[in-house]
Parts: structure tokens; sequence; C-alpha cells
């Protein structure tokens, strides 16, 4: 009864109500910023007098927008790329290596992502200020590198828990060597795992804000560094109309898995 | 006899050890060795001893942040779970093809950019915003509230960053309760609050108390939200470390700070895996 939908009885509409209130607060602030976005008040009045592009004209006027937007994406392509190799090397490790203190490593390996951010970005911040790392694209892509790693790890070991080493090992019996064995039978079987791997490591780089605070310089600022310098001195709507550029960047991010598997099946 | 064993199907043991070699030397290199550096300063500096510690907890200022950031954690946490339950609960028995919509609204609104969402309730709470507005026009104020720059703009914009952690776990905790549990129940004669708080209710504890302690550990170290929401009488330990570090140069303070939140946090994560770990026992 309580757990079955059928049978709660007013209860059912009470939970609805609840759960629509609660979506409803999910989702209202993202719509009413897209909306702000297009209004023609400066001092974003809900709602807006009338609508515009203005703040999107704005937006792409300025350089220093693009010139962030252009780091951050650069950034995020290479540390995708390194989460990948490396999450794939590390996980057939994991996956295949029996040693003492495994899951140690494997915990080890995954710590960065429950550690406070703010406690490893002061302390790479400290050492890269020795090694003349911090503000460089090298000290931005080892900062990103180590929180995207972990989901690349998880992704990837799922993945290859999954899968039934024996094709490999008949691809090897078949004269393949071991190593053209996982890059032409295992890596494509295990594709969906990379391709989550990838698409939560770029997620990941991209949208780091606190390890991006402490690695950027004036010269050299990640988009999510550049938005928040600027929300720290005004409120502006140009922050709404960048804010629903990624908003839709990470929607259409966020579908692509689905639409992969699908083309696959196929 | 060679030959008859194809070459590299030995399922040597040690065989896949070296592939991990360049994430362990990450790892070691950027994250044990700058970490404990960090944490070495603090006993370091400026003079060897526990005189950041003394410091800190010394002191009437920072002490406050440390409750503060407890006091903030712990609301938060409360409220989520409070509006949480319901949610995961109706997601867990409602028809397939609706909590679908309903979860990818969650994980949509989990995926959008944190400052992006942090900005909306930045204006949203504003003087001029539109909830003092509609509050006025509702007639219940008459004058704006100060939503923002305080601990109820922290809690506000913290509750709404954390409410998909402590959801979408609860949906699987619930959804792996035998409904029969509650049937039986009815049949012996409990009625609906019987069986919510003695049969249902204790039945998604634990997995209520993990998904609270997990929510209340990143809620403890969040820097983000807080820093843009609250002001300087609810400042949080996150901020603290990085003023610390980045305004006042204090790196052993700073780094006494940042130990004492790493702590914390590696301790409730321990008493978690060791206690709460729904997944562990059954």
């Amino acid at each position: 009864m309580l757990l079955d939908f059928n049978r709660l009885g007013a209860l059912r509409y009470v939970l609805i109500g609840i759960a629509v209130l609660v979506l409803m607060f999910l989702v209202l602030p993202i719509v009413f910023i897209a909306a702000l976005s297009f209004g023609s008040s400066q001092w974003l009045i809900f709602p807006p007098p009338s609508w515009t592009l203005q703040w999107y004209v704005e937006l792409f006027a300025d350089p220093r927008w693009l010139y962030s937007a252009l780091t951050s994406l650069k950034i995020a392509v290479i540390v995708t790329i390194l989460s990948v190799g490396l999450g794939f090397l590390t996980s057939l490790g994991l996956n295949r290596g029996n040693f003492a203190g495994k899951e140690l490593l494997r915990a080890l390996f995954l710590t960065p992502m429950i550690l406070p951010v703010i406690v490893l970005a002061v302390a790479l911040y400290a050492l890269f200020l020795r090694l003349g790392l911090a503000g460089t694209t090298v000290g931005f892509v080892i900062a990103h590198l180590l929180i995207a790693l972990p989901f690349s790890i998880i992704s990837i070991s799922s993945a290859l828990d999954g899968f039934d080493r024996s094709i490999e090992d008949a691809a090897i019996l078949c004269g393949a060597s071991p190593w053209e064995a996982r890059l032409r039978v295992t890596v494509p079987a295990i594709s969906h795992g990379l391709f989550a791997a990838a698409i939560f490591s770029f997620l990941a780089s991209w949208d780091e804000v606190v390890l991006a605070i402490f690695m950027s310089s004036p010269t050299l600022q990640t988009l999510p560094v550049k938005i928040w310098t600027t929300l720290r001195q005004d409120l502006t709507p140009v922050v709404a109309a960048v804010s629903t550029i990624l908003m839709v960047f990470t929607l259409v991010l966020m579908i692509s898995p689905v639409i992969f598997r699908k083309v696959r099946q196929k | 006899m060679p030959g008859t064993r194809p070459r590299a199907v030995n399922r040597r043991p040690r065989g896949a050890v070296p592939y991990i070699v360049p994430a362990f030397i990450l790892i070691v290199l950027f994250f044990i060795v700058p970490v404990a550096m960090l944490l070495l300063r603090s006993v370091l500096e400026p003079a060897p001893g526990l005189e950041n510690y003394a410091v800190f907890f010394g002191s009437t200022t920072y002490l406050r942040v440390f409750t503060n950031t407890f006091l903030v954690a712990g609301i938060v946490t409360l409220v989520a779970v409070v509006i949480g339950f319901p949610v995961a609960w109706l997601l867990a028995i409602m028809p397939r093809g609706w909590s679908a919509v309903f979860l990818a609204v969650i994980i949509l609104s989990m995926w959008t950019n944190l400052l992006a969402r942090t900005y909306a309730w930045m204006v949203l709470l504003q003087r001029t915003g539109v909830i003092n507005k509609m509050l006025m026009a509702l007639g219940l104020i008459d004058q704006p509230l100060s939503l923002v720059n305080n601990m109820t703009g922290v809690t506000i914009g913290m509750v709404y960053i954390m409410l998909p952690f402590i959801i979408l776990p609860l949906i699987g905790i619930l959804r792996a309760i035998d409904p029969s549990t509650l049937r039986a129940a009815a049949l012996c004669g409990a009625n609906k609050w019987q069986c919510f708080s003695r049969v249902l209710l204790p039945l998604s504890m634990p997995g209520i108390a993990a998904g609270a302690l997990m929510v209340f550990v990143m809620s403890l170290g969040y820097f983000v939200t807080p820093s843009l929401l609250g002001g300087a009488s609810s400042m949080m330990l996150a901020e603290l470390i990085a003023q610390l570090v980045q305004s006042l140069l204090n790196w052993g303070l700073g780094g006494a700070a940042a130990f004492v939140l790493l702590v914390v946090t590696l301790g409730l994560y321990f008493v978690q895996l060791r206690f709460f770990n729904p997944y562990s026992k059954r």
C-alpha cells in the first residue's frame, strides 16, 4: 500500500504536490535565468519590460569572454584525452591485476572526489607557486585531471567488469597480440564506458571552479573563473547570457550518450 | 610442452600492474605530496609547533566560522532530507515512464553549471528580486527581506545544490524495500501512519542516514555557493581557508584550517563506509 502507487489514496496527491513543488524549485531558477538573458532590464527585473538580444551581443563583442571560453575548451579537451587514456590503463590494471593493496589503491585513486576541493586547490596552489606552474595551461590540466580521473576510472572499470574477458583471450588465441586484442576487441566492446568517461571528464574540467580560481592568472583564466570574477563585481545580465549558453551546451552533452547508444544499436 | 600454450593467454596476476603506474605517479606527485606539504606547513610555519591550531581554536572569530560551517551543513542536510524524501518516495513507486521524466529533470539540474545556478539565486533573492517582490505583492511583508549575503541565502542556495544528491540515492533504497512488508503490517491492523512510522521509515533509515551524511560532508567543504550567497557573518570554513591563503598569505593557519576540514571530512566518510554503507551488508 504505501509502496503501491495505485493504492496510496489521498496520500498520492500529497506526494505529487510536494514533488511538483520540489521539481519547480529545481527547474524554475534555470528557466528564470534563461528568460532574463533575453530581457532588456539591466537590473534584472522580472518580467522584463521588453525582450532583446543585447546581452548576447555584448557577450560576443567582448573578446575576453570568447578567449576564456576557448581556454576552457582547450584545457577540457586535453584533460578528456588524458583522463580517458589514463583511466583505461588504470582500470585495466585494477581489473586484471591481482596484488596486495589493490582495493586500497582503488580507493586512493577515487579520493580526490571525496576530499573537499578547497583543500586540494590550496595545496596544489602552494606546490605550483614553487614549481612555476601557477597560471599555466599545464597547471590547469594537472589540476583538472586529478578531478576528472576518478569519474573516468569509475565509468571504465564498471564497463570492464561487465566485459567477458574470454572474448579477448579468443582474439589472442586467433593470433592477435595482447594490445591488438585490447584495442580491437576490448575497446569497442566497452566503448559506452569510454564514452561516458569522456563526457564526465570533459564536464568535470569544463565546470571546475574552485581549482580553476587558484590556478588562474590575470592572463589565463577559464570560463568559470571569468564568470566568478564578473559575479563578484556585479550581477550583469551578460552572465545570464553566458549561463544560458552553458545550459544548452550541457543539455546537448547530456543527451549525447543516449543518442550514441541509439546509433550503435542500429 | 612449448607451443601448446598460446603466448599471451597466461593470466599472470602481476602482468597488469605496470598499467597503474602512470596514474599512481600523478596521484602521488600532485595529490599526496601537495596535501602533505600543506599539512606540514601548518605545524612548521611560522615556527614549529601547534601554535596555528591553538590560534584557530582559541580565536572566537575562527571558532565562529567553524561552528557556522557545521550549523549551515546541518540545516541544509535536514531541509534536504525532509523535502527530498517525499520526492524520492514518489519517484520510487511511480509508473516508470513518469519517474523517468522526473529523474531526467533532477539530473539535468544537477549537471547545469554550478555558477549559473548560484547566479540564479543571487538574482532571485536580492532586495529587488522576484521573491521579495512576490512576497510584497502578496502583502506578506512591507519591507523587502534581506535574503542574500547571509545565512538564509546560503541555506537556500545549498539546499538547491544538494537536493539531487539526497533524492537519487534514496530512490534506489526505497525501490529495494519489499512492498509485502507493508502489506503484512496493514494486514496486522496497522493504519497508514503506523505503516509509515514503524515500517517504511525504519526500513529506509540506513539509506537516509547514508545520504544525509554524504550531503553533510559535501556541505562542510563547499566553497562557491556559500561565498557568493553568504556574507561576512555567515562565512564557512572553505572560504576562510581561501582567504587565509590568498589574501592574508598565512599558509600556516590556512594549512591548519584545511587540516581540520580534511580530518572531519575523512572521519565522517569513514563512518559512512563503516556503518551506513547501504550496499555493504545487504
